[in-house]
Formats: structure tokens, sequence, C-alpha cells
């Protein structure tokens, strides 16, 4: 000890000793102080989240014990599938274009397709028919759907206390004696938030960088903005609505009508984002297209009259968008111009399980 | 130096000590003393106490309106928001709160049938006082949804009744066989669950029901709540009122919240407070 205390110096001592003290002592423990890298920031030009964060926080143990869990196949009923088996992370962490409808245990067929993970703590409801309305919920009907993992979320549970390292990771990352549900559903939770996809060239374009887009793309981006912006809407590409863009020939699968039990949504689906899109083919809840030129060509000359159909695609007994070659060309330069490659190859994603 | 040491030391362990005090909850000095009540839920069918069978069961001790007999494998529901209210201007609010930790939940209860721990719910921090009349939400409403995840009676993996594919618990829950249904094994199952409202708007019809219900149960008589004195209402719940009237044959699968809206109707009638133990 070197230090020469003045007694100015002696009374601030004390003074901040004591308010260290208090901040540690009287701060609940979700406010340490955490790594950056853990911690979920809001992109600046994206709206608040939505997401319940005050009853949990992001932080480094409970993300990665969240992707230990994402990535652990020993999780579904017969030890063969994972989250990962269908969200994979250079996907956007939707499905491949291999398995349209993803297959669970048993090679049983889904009948929707994977859509893909990202920017999660800005939406309000789940799934293409929006019947889970929280984050933390999502997981409970992946592990439980029959043609996903098969398997019951009770016995998860009881799996995960009796294992040789999930207690204790459990124990670190929330403090808890005893694996139960909503610990399992918050670590989830806390690796699929990080999953924020705001960084492409179009987030740089639209933050200021003007070289960020070429000319074909800036022209690709106001043809959007005057035919897609109304249900895309940046800067997530979903309004967060459903609609029925007419992707179903005959309509088999009842959509936001099985939630809502009104017929006037009958084959509604959330518009999904268009963020990555490049990269989560095929399209539409049920896979029916594998590029992005058959569906604009869907919109322009495919979509027929069909119940509940949205007028802002089709109307007077015909498609109201009306696109050029050139101009769906453009679209689709913009459209590529979405992908977050900084997202897609994220480290902090990758598996790191054994 | 040795001395600046001590000094800091010294000062350390004070600045402990009234931390100590600082931390702690603020009790307030001039509170009014406090006291207890339990409320007792006895189920019925009809007459005859509820009895749960194992699953599979073929001895049908119940029979609806019209003669068509069943039995129960699972029955129960959840209680929250409970409230007293006294005849002059008493109230008392349960805490309510939705969290992780099971031992943070607050104000939720299930009575699940058969198991008895569950018939009486056992409210606490009742200011002294007069009350006549408990008012409590048949299901859990929005406020123990949204929050996401939570623990206790509300975690899906310790047996809560929740639905994955519509998120929301099953309010009030009833599952057994009758020979009325024609389904596999002679299946009986009426799910009432849903908490969301969104209105009709122009042409389009509502969408979801909020099918929690409020009841409201005036007490036999005037009880009073003291630091000694503890009451205890004793709430009767006959399920004839909810599916006495009902055709098995054909409402024997009900599980979403658009269907459970005739059973919700006649939910607050099932209960009634029987008599109240001083
Ligand atoms: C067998 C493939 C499969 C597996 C395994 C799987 N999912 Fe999914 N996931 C899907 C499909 C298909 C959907 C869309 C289903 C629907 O909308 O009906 C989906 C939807 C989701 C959604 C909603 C996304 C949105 O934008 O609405 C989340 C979140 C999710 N899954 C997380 C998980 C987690 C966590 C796991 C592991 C516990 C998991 N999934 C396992 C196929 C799978
Ligand atoms: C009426 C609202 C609406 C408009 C306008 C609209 N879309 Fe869509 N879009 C949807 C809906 C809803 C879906 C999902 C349909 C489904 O799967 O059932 C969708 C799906 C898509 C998909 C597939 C996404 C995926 O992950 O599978 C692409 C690509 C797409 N739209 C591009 C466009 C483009 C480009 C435009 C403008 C030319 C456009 N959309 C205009 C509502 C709309």
């Amino acid at each position: 000890m070197k230090y020469n205390l003045t007694s100015r110096d002696r009374l601030i001592w004390p003074a901040l000793l004591f308010v260290v003290i208090v901040w540690v002592g009287c701060v609940s423990e979700s406010d340490e102080p955490k790594l950056s890298l853990y911690r979920f920031e809001k992109p600046s030009h994206f709206p608040e989240p939505t997401y319940t964060f005050q009853n949990n926080d992001v932080n480094e143990k409970g993300f990665k014990l969240g992707k230990m869990l994402f990535f652990d196949p020993s999780l579904s009923r017969d030890g063969s599938v994972s989250c990962s088996s269908c969200h994979v992370q250079s996907h956007a962490f939707a499905d491949t274009w291999l398995h349209p409808f993803s297959f669970g245990v048993e090679d049983r067929e889904g009948v929707r397709n994977s859509p893909p993970l990202f920017n999660l703590a800005f939406q309000n409801e789940f799934f293409w028919d929006g019947g889970v309305t929280h984050l933390d919920f999502a997981p409970i009907l992946a592990i439980e759907s029959e043609i996903e993992m098969d398997e019951s979320f009770e016995n998860l549970v009881h799996k995960l206390n009796n294992h040789a390292q999930y207690p204790r990771l459990f124990k670190e990352a929330f403090g808890v004696e005893e694996v139960t549900g909503p610990y399992v559903l918050h670590a989830f939770s806390q690796f699929m938030l990080l999953m924020v996809s705001a960084d492409s060239r179009y987030d740089q374009f639209v933050k200021g960088d003007q070289n960020a887009l070429n000319q074909e793309e800036i022209e690709g981006l106001l043809l959007f903005r005057k035919h897609c912006e109304s249900c895309h809407r940046e800067p997530l590409f979903t309004d967060l609505s459903y609609r029925n863009n007419g992707v179903q020939k005959v309509i088999t699968d009842l959509g936001r009508e099985t939630i809502t039990e009104v017929s006037q949504d009958r084959a509604k689906f959330k518009v999904p984002s268009l963020r990555n899109i490049e990269v989560t083919s095929p399209y539409m809840h049920n896979a029916r297209f594998e590029g992005l030129l058959q569906v604009l060509n869907h919109y322009t000359e495919g979509i027929q009259e069909q119940v509940n159909i949205d007028p802002l695609v089709f109307e007077d007994g015909k498609p109201t968008i009306k696109l050029s070659d050139p101009e769906k060309e453009k679209i689709i330069a913009f459209l590529k111009s979405l992908t977050d490659d900084n997202f897609l190859n994220n480290p902090i994603f990758f598996n790191s399980n054994e | 130096m040795k001395n600046i040491k001590s000094k800091l030391a010294i000062s350390i362990v004070f600045l402990f000590s009234s931390l100590f005090f600082s931390c702690q909850e603020n009790e307030n000095p001039n509170s009014i003393s406090q006291g207890e009540m339990i409320v007792e839920f006895d189920n019925y069918v009809g007459n005859q106490n509820m009895v749960i069978d194992e699953v599979g069961s073929t001895n049908y001790r119940y029979s609806t309106a019209n003669g068509q007999e069943f039995n129960l494998t699972r029955f129960g529901y959840y209680i929250s928001h409970v409230r007293l209210e006294g005849p002059n201007g008493e109230v008392f609010i349960d805490e309510m709160n939705a969290s992780a930790d099971a031992n943070q939940i607050k104000g939720y209860y299930r009575v699940v049938q058969g198991e008895s721990d569950t018939y009486n719910i056992h409210l606490k921090n009742i200011p002294e006082g007069q009350y006549n009349k408990i008012i409590f939400n048949l299901g859990v409403k929005e406020d123990g949804i949204q929050e996401g995840a939570v623990g206790g009676i509300l975690d899906r993996a310790a047996g809560a009744w929740f639905w994955n594919w519509n998120s929301g618990f099953i309010n009030y829950i009833i599952e057994g066989h009758s020979p009325a249904s024609l389904r596999d094994e002679n299946r009986l199952q009426i799910h009432i669950g849903g908490w969301k409202n969104i209105p009709s708007a122009d042409e389009n019809p509502q969408r979801f029901f909020d099918n929690n219900v409020e009841v409201s149960l005036p007490f036999d008589a005037t009880v009073r709540v003291s630091e000694t004195m503890r009451p205890s209402p004793h709430i009767i719940m006959d399920l004839l009122k909810v599916i006495g009237d009902t055709d098995l044959a054909i409402q024997n699968n009900i599980h979403s919240p658009a269907a459970a809206v005739p059973f919700v109707q006649k939910l607050a009638e099932a209960f009634v407070v029987d008599h109240t133990h001083q």
C-alpha cells in the first residue's frame, strides 16, 4: 500500500465501499455484469422487443445451457432428433430443402415446413398459425409433437434430472437444486433470443451506408416497398398478421382457423419474415416452392380465387401484383441482400456438445 | 497506515450491519393486525360425493338428468384472484405472482379431486375485520400465461393442465367414461379453457373466448377474521350443474375455447357457500 490517504480520501473510501456493498447486496443476481457477447441488444432500427426479459434475462450460462439442449438428440423419445435436426444455422435455423416437411422421429413426415428462427424476441405469436403466445412455450409443442420429438415434456424434465451433467448446469445457470419445466423453457428461450438477424446489407443501407446496395438492389427495394411492404413490413419484414396468399391449391390446412375457430380465418397463415430468404428454401408453410422466381410467379399469375384470399394479392378475379420479368429479377436481387452472413456464421451458436 | 486499515475495517463492519437492515423489507409498524382464512372446496355430483375412478373403469357411479351414466377419472379446476369483501367496506385482495420459481408463485390454486391436500385454500395476511363475501376467478387469466414459463401448479412438466397448441391453461377439467360416448373406451373429455377475447369488429365474429369465470359467493353469515379467529367457509361445487343437461353422446370431446362456451355459462352456478365455520 503506497497510497497517501488525505482525510478527504478517508471519507470517500468508506462511502464508495458503501455504495458498492449496497449494490452487491441488494441488487438481484440477474443484474450481474455480463459479457456483452451473451447479452440481448435491440438493433437500433428495430421496434422494442416483446419478450418478458424481466422474468428471464439472457446470460452466458443460461444461453450455453439452452444451446446444449437445442443440440441434444437424447431429448427426443428415441434419441434420434434434436431441435437442430430441423433448425439448421446455415439455413437461418430453418430446415434444409432435403426435408420440406421436417422429419421427426421414425421419419414421420410433418405437415408444415419448419420456419427459420430469428428475431423471435420481437414476435408475439409463434408457429404458422400463431397458436403459441409466448416464446417460452414453443419448445413444449416441438417436444410433444408426435411428428417432431414425440416425448412428453414431463418425461424430458425427468430425464434431465437424472442426467450426469444437466442438474449441475441448471444449478449454475438458475440457482436451482432441481430441474423443473420453467427453467428448461427459459434456457431454450435464452438460446433462441440471441438469434437476432439485423446485419444484412439491407440493414447497413437503411442505417446510412449508401453503398451497401447496388443500383439493381435499390430498384428492387423500391419495387418491394410498392408491392410487398403492406404485409412483409420492414424492418422485421412481417406485419405479424395472418393472411391467405393463396398457396394451397386445395385447402387442407385450416391455418389460423384452428386457433381462432372462425371460418373467416381459414387458410390464413402468419406472414413470414423474408430476412435470410435466400437460404430458407423451400418456401411457404406447405413448402410449395423451391425458388424465389416461382414465388413471384405465384404472386403475379398463380393465385386463384379462394376463400379469404387477401385482397392485396387477388381482387376482381385476378392477381393484383403486376411485375415484368426484369422487375422480378430486381426484387429477387433485393431479397438476397437480406442475407445476414454474420448471423448465419456466428460462432456463438455453433454446436459445442462433444 | 495500520490506523487507517482498522478504521476501514470498522467502517466495513458498520456498513455491513447497516446494510443488513437496509435490505430488509420495510415492516409497517402501524399496520393493523392480520388473520387468516381457510376456504374449503368440496366437490359433488348431484348429491353424491365425488369419487375418482381408475382410467378404464366401467363402474358408472353417476348419471345425467336424462339418465346417461358416467364416471370420473380426472376432475379439478384452477382458482386465482381471490378477494374477500365485508359489510363495512373491508376488502382483501390475495396477492398474485406468476414465477418460474415454484416457491414464489402466489395467488394461484388448483383443486384436484382425489388429492385432499388441494381442497383447502389457505388465505393469509387478511386485515382484521368482518367479511361476508368471497369472489374468485375460476381459471388462469392472461397474467398467469403471458409472463412466460411458470412453475409449481402451473408447470406443464409437473402436471399442469396446459394446452401446448393454443397456449393457455385448462381452467376446469372433466375426464371419465360414459357408455353414452361412442369414442374409444367410451371416453369423456371436457376441457374448459381459453383466456383471450378479441371482440367482433365490423362483419367479423368474435375470435377467441375468455373462459375465465368470476364466481361471487355470499357467506351464509358474516364472519370475523382476527389474529385469533380463523374462519373457514365451506364451498360446495356440484358438477351436475355444469354437465347435468349435456348429451354425452354428442358433447364428449371438448378441447377448445369456442366449444367450451356453453359449459362456461353454467360454471358460476355450480358453486355455493354451504356454511361457514367461525
Ligand atoms: C421434426 C422437425 C422439428 C424439430 C425436431 C423441432 N422443430 Fe421447431 N418447428 C418445426 C416446424 C415444422 C415448425 C412450424 C410448425 C407449425 O407452425 O405448425 C416449428 C416451429 C418452431 C418455432 C416457432 C417459430 C416461429 O417463427 O413461429 C420455434 C420457436 C421452434 N420451432 C423451436 C424449436 C425447438 C426449441 C425445438 C427443440 C426442442 C424444435 N423447434 C424442434 C420443426 C421442428
Ligand atoms: C397479402 C399479404 C402479402 C403480400 C402483399 C405479399 N406476401 Fe409474401 N407472404 C404472405 C404470406 C401470408 C405468406 C405465407 C403463406 C403461407 O405459407 O401460407 C407469404 C410468403 C412469402 C414467401 C415465402 C416465405 C417463407 O419463408 O416461406 C416469400 C418469399 C414471399 N412471401 C415474398 C413476397 C414478395 C416478394 C411479395 C411482393 C411481390 C409478397 N410476398 C407480397 C403475405 C403476403
